[in-house]
């Protein structure tokens, strides 16, 4: 019996225009969107490819530069916005990466398009949440109002079989449309050869689709839930546009706003008050030293070596206190994002789109764990400049090792993902749930 | 054709549907109205001491250019939150931009809810939702037959109709807008100046226009198709597409399709060009002083100067040249955009309330103005007018057995007094003027307004009502 309903509600959703529609744009937007994420990739990695060869920096400075990450053609997130380079030197440790430009250039905002981008996470988030909607929102309503739903049940159908056959069948026409869609979008990238896909991003992509199949089934579930519920289809289907726009567009935003006013940050003057503050306790020193510098400039002989020295680890000095500052202002971004999150532990989209950044390596986490390997480099800098005041041929032998960083492991980015990806399937199966008693105790006249 | 438009409209009061777009839409006119009124007032604070701080120190060095905070930051802020607070003023009109207000570079980038978001996605939405079935539905439940077998015309029937979409959704844009301005007259009542209202009362037609579009639409499309869910479907693709994708995808479309150079490409390039347009000339200066021929120090340093100055000009165009490479690609993007009339209506209100894009340029132009101002000041009090780039450079040589540094020169600072230094205003254009700078915007929207609603007409004077 089950498969009869089964095969009933498969063929009814494949033939309607819904699904036709739904499909379409959805497979058209995951295409278009692939292939100009994938040349926006290759141009990015080429650049980074040619920026390690060319722009090593020189003596003095040290350029740090961050690879694009692979999973970015699905998920770009925060990949794109954290910039992509660094100069360090033994005077000045940037808190934040910038583009290729530095920072003065490549930080005016003015110049952006201000605009999001799309990519499969979008897709599925947006276009694809829609037409569970709509495929699910007459599934029960409908059939009350055209009264076959009283036929259906004058037949020896278990209810419960009823809602099941109905759920499944859905289901699978969801999943299968989601699956197709962004197998095109794998099988898209896979052919390129832009990029090496190695085991970890295989694994990494079936569980973006396993968040995905989560998050289409919390609104599939919540339709069903609502159709249940309401007699009229037409009503049915303004109520879950208004939870759609109220938990896919507003919500997002509303967390985030306030987050922001809720968290407050101190000001750029608060911030340069704290580093001349840190800096305080060498000022004196500091002043003296540079005195003796211009001095030293006058004398035939060149300023003293120790003094020279001395400035250069004040200076260090200052970089550091000033970086610490600067960290501390980067830690309260960092708790004011956490915020918004938690702020927003209620709409599966912003559940969606953590777990799938995390996933793709495209979100805070990783730049964070890339920025821990900052300060040691410099470290190492600032001890090889120190070489300069006491033997010369060492500097000139010393170099700065190159930097790395451990990006996070396959293990614990699942781990991560696992709590807003049980979240998600706790919202499906609450609203299952509620479906489904609410649906044995229907009144179906 | 009045009792048509009162049924209309007795039946969308009376529905639920409207019930939770009225109180939903408070909410969110008055959430709005109370971030705005928290940061407006921090930014004016932080502001004003931004420019006593310029004023009182007067440099001759360089010297800041603050923005105003947008008082009318409410109605759209068209990413001005992402914008620089200023700009830098250099000697010989450089300009370097001050970094944008509070922003979070860790958080999505995500749209101010604003009224222009507002009423852009989800009193467009609502519209659609008021308007699917006014055939459809007549049409499946009967009562269309009946209707136009009363001496109404069809014409009648589908102006009343859409009269009356565009009244109910007039109800709750008026009571939030209200709400909004009561609370910024509370706590902010210098927001609410006649210039301001004057720019706001442009801002409703404007809406009613944009949101007609979609109430057209809807009409449209439900004269065409009879059953009600296929027209709502047709018109929530068409909303997502033009409401949501097109707006989001214009920026990488915009990328793809401009010829723009990396950033890596463009910053490849400097290198090369310091070196061989300064550090060349330096070192060919070194070699001539190391062979004795320069007479004095002075002698030298001017050299260097000049190679300085000279080496710089291809620098500075290079940064040109990106910035206007950028420029050109997110004006790509704004043209993209602009195929949608969501696009059309975001555009046209920001040049009306003076925010985004079109004020960004505003104060651009208002800096170049001032830069000349600036350096007459400067030539006038100094004498001398130093050019400088983002880079230095310091060496030294020996003339005649003195050790004399050469470096790049920097801006001398003017010691006297500074009473007559030129301040900066930034221009205040009119309200007409921003409506002139709106009138493309607000032409395609008339287009868009035109086209669908002689298919809305044509489409239901055809339609088949048994």
């Amino acid at each position: 019996m089950l498969r009869a309903i089964l095969k009933r509600e498969i063929l009814e959703h494949l033939i309607s225009p819904k699904f036709l529609i739904g499909i379409v744009i959805a497979t058209a937007l995951m295409a278009t969107s692939t292939i100009m994420n994938l040349a926006n990739y290759r141009q990015r990695q080429q650049d980074y490819l040619d920026a390690q060869r060319e722009m090593r920096g020189d003596r003095v400075t040290t350029s740090i530069f961050r690879s694009p990450q692979t999973l970015s053609v699905f998920v770009q997130g925060l990949d794109r916005k954290l910039g992509s380079q660094m100069k360090v030197d033994s005077m000045r440790i940037p808190a934040r990466l910038s583009g290729f430009m530095g920072e003065y250039v490549s930080g005016n905002p003015r110049l952006s398009s201000g605009f999001e981008t799309v990519d499969l996470a979008f897709v599925v988030r947006v276009v694809l949440s829609l037409m569970v909607i709509f495929l699910a929102y007459s599934s029960v309503s409908e059939e009350k109002l055209h009264g076959t739903l009283r036929l259906v049940l004058s037949n020896s159908v278990p209810r419960d079989q009823l809602l099941m056959g109905k759920f499944l069948g859905g289901l699978l026409v969801i999943l299968g449309s989601m699956l197709a869609s962004a197998f095109l979008s794998i099988l898209l990238v896979a052919l390129s050869r832009a990029m090496p896909l190695g085991m970890a991003d295989w694994a990494r992509i079936a569980g973006m689709l396993g968040i995905s199949a989560l998050y289409l089934i919390c609104f599939y579930t919540c339709s069903l839930f609502v159709s249940v519920l309401v007699n009229r289809p037409s009503i049915a289907l303004m109520v879950l546009l208004q939870i759609w726009i109220f938990f896919v567009v507003i919500y997002p935003n509303l967390s985030i706003v306030i987050a922001e006013s809720v968290y407050r940050l101190p000001t750029q003057e608060e911030v340069s008050r704290m580093k001349q503050a840190a800096f305080q306790p060498y000022n004196a020193e500091y002043r003296k030293v540079m005195q003796d510098i211009r001095q030293g400039y006058s004398s035939p002989k060149g300023p003293d070596k120790d003094v020279s020295s001395r400035m250069m680890e004040l200076l260090s000095l200052r970089a550091e206190s000033e970086y610490k500052v600067d960290q501390d202002f980067n830690r309260r971004l960092s708790e004011q994002v956490r915020l918004a999150h938690s702020i927003a532990v209620l709409s599966p989209a912003v559940l969606y789109d953590i777990a799938m950044t995390r996933l793709a390596r495209t979100d805070l986490i990783d730049y964070e764990r890339f920025m821990t390997g900052v300060l040691p480099l410099w470290h190492a800098d600032v001890e090889r400049t120190k070489l300069l005041y006491k033997d010369v041929r060492a500097y000139r032998r010393a170099t700065v090792p190159p930097f790395s960083y451990v990006p996070e492991t396959l293990a614990g980015s699942f781990g991560a993902a696992a709590l807003q990806g049980s979240i998600l399937l706790f919202f499906g199966i609450l609203f299952f749930v509620l479906a489904y008693t609410s649906f044995l105790r229907k009144d179906v006249r | 054709m009045g009792t048509i438009i009162k049924r209309e409209l007795l039946d969308h009061l009376q529905s639920i549907q409207f019930l939770v777009l009225t109180a939903a839409s408070l909410v969110l006119f008055a959430g709005n109205a109370i971030v705005f009124v928290r940061s407006f007032r921090e930014e004016t604070a932080a502001f004003s001491l931004r420019v006593t701080e310029t004023d009182r120190q007067s440099s001759t060095a360089a010297t800041e250019l603050n923005k105003r905070p947008n008082a009318l930051r409410f109605i759209a802020d068209g990413g001005d939150r992402y914008r620089p607070s200023g700009y830098t003023l250099r000697p010989g009109g450089r300009l370097e931009p001050l970094p944008a207000g509070q922003i979070n570079y860790k958080m999505l980038d995500v749209p101010e809810l604003d009224w222009s978001f507002l009423i852009a996605v989800v009193f467009s939405l609502y519209v659609i939702l008021l308007g699917f079935n006014a055939i459809s539905g007549e049409k499946e439940l009967g009562t269309l037959r009946l209707v136009l077998s009363n001496p109404v015309s069809r014409v009648e029937l589908l102006a009343a109709k859409f009269i009356a979409i565009l009244m109910i959704v007039m109800v709750p844009l008026l009571m939030g807008g209200l709400v909004s301005l009561t609370i910024i007259g509370i706590y902010q009542p210098q927001v609410l100046n006649l210039a301001h209202l004057s720019r706001m009362v442009v801002v409703l037609p404007l809406a009613l226009f944009f949101l007609a579009v979609f109430a057209l639409l809807s009409l449209c499309i439900s004269s065409l198709v009879s059953r009600s869910s296929v027209v709502l479907l047709l018109i929530l693709a068409i909303w997502v597409i033009l409401a949501v994708i097109v707006p989001n995808t214009s920026g990488i479309l915009a990328e793809r399709f401009s010829r723009a150079q990396s950033e890596f490409q463009m910053a490849r390039m400097v290198g090369p060009l310091i070196q061989k347009q300064v550090f060349d000339r330096i070192k060919a200066i070194l070699a001539r002083a190391e062979k004795g021929e320069f007479p004095s120090a002075a002698a030298m340093k001017q050299e260097g100067d000049k190679a300085y100055d000279e080496g710089q000009k291809d620098l500075v165009r290079h940064y040109e040249n990106y910035e206007a490479a950028m420029k050109q690609r997110a004006g790509l993007a704004r043209a993209l955009s602009r195929l949608s009339p969501t696009g059309l209506f975001q555009f046209a209100l920001e040049d009306i309330v003076r925010a985004g894009n079109s004020r960004e340029e505003d104060f651009v132009r208002d800096a170049r103005n001032y830069s000349q101002q600036y350096d007459e000041y400067i030539l006038k009090k100094v004498g001398r007018l130093v050019r400088t780039s983002n880079f230095s450079f310091a060496v030294s040589a020996d003339v005649k057995g003195e050790m004399v540094r050469l470096d790049s020169p920097s801006p001398q600072e003017y010691t006297g007094d500074k009473s007559d230094f030129p301040r900066f205003q930034e221009s205040q254009p009119s309200l007409m003027q921003g409506v002139q700078n709106a009138m493309w915007d607000m032409a395609g929207l008339l287009v868009w307004v035109i086209i669908l609603a002689v298919l809305a007409f044509m489409s239901f004077l055809r339609t088949d009502v048994r």
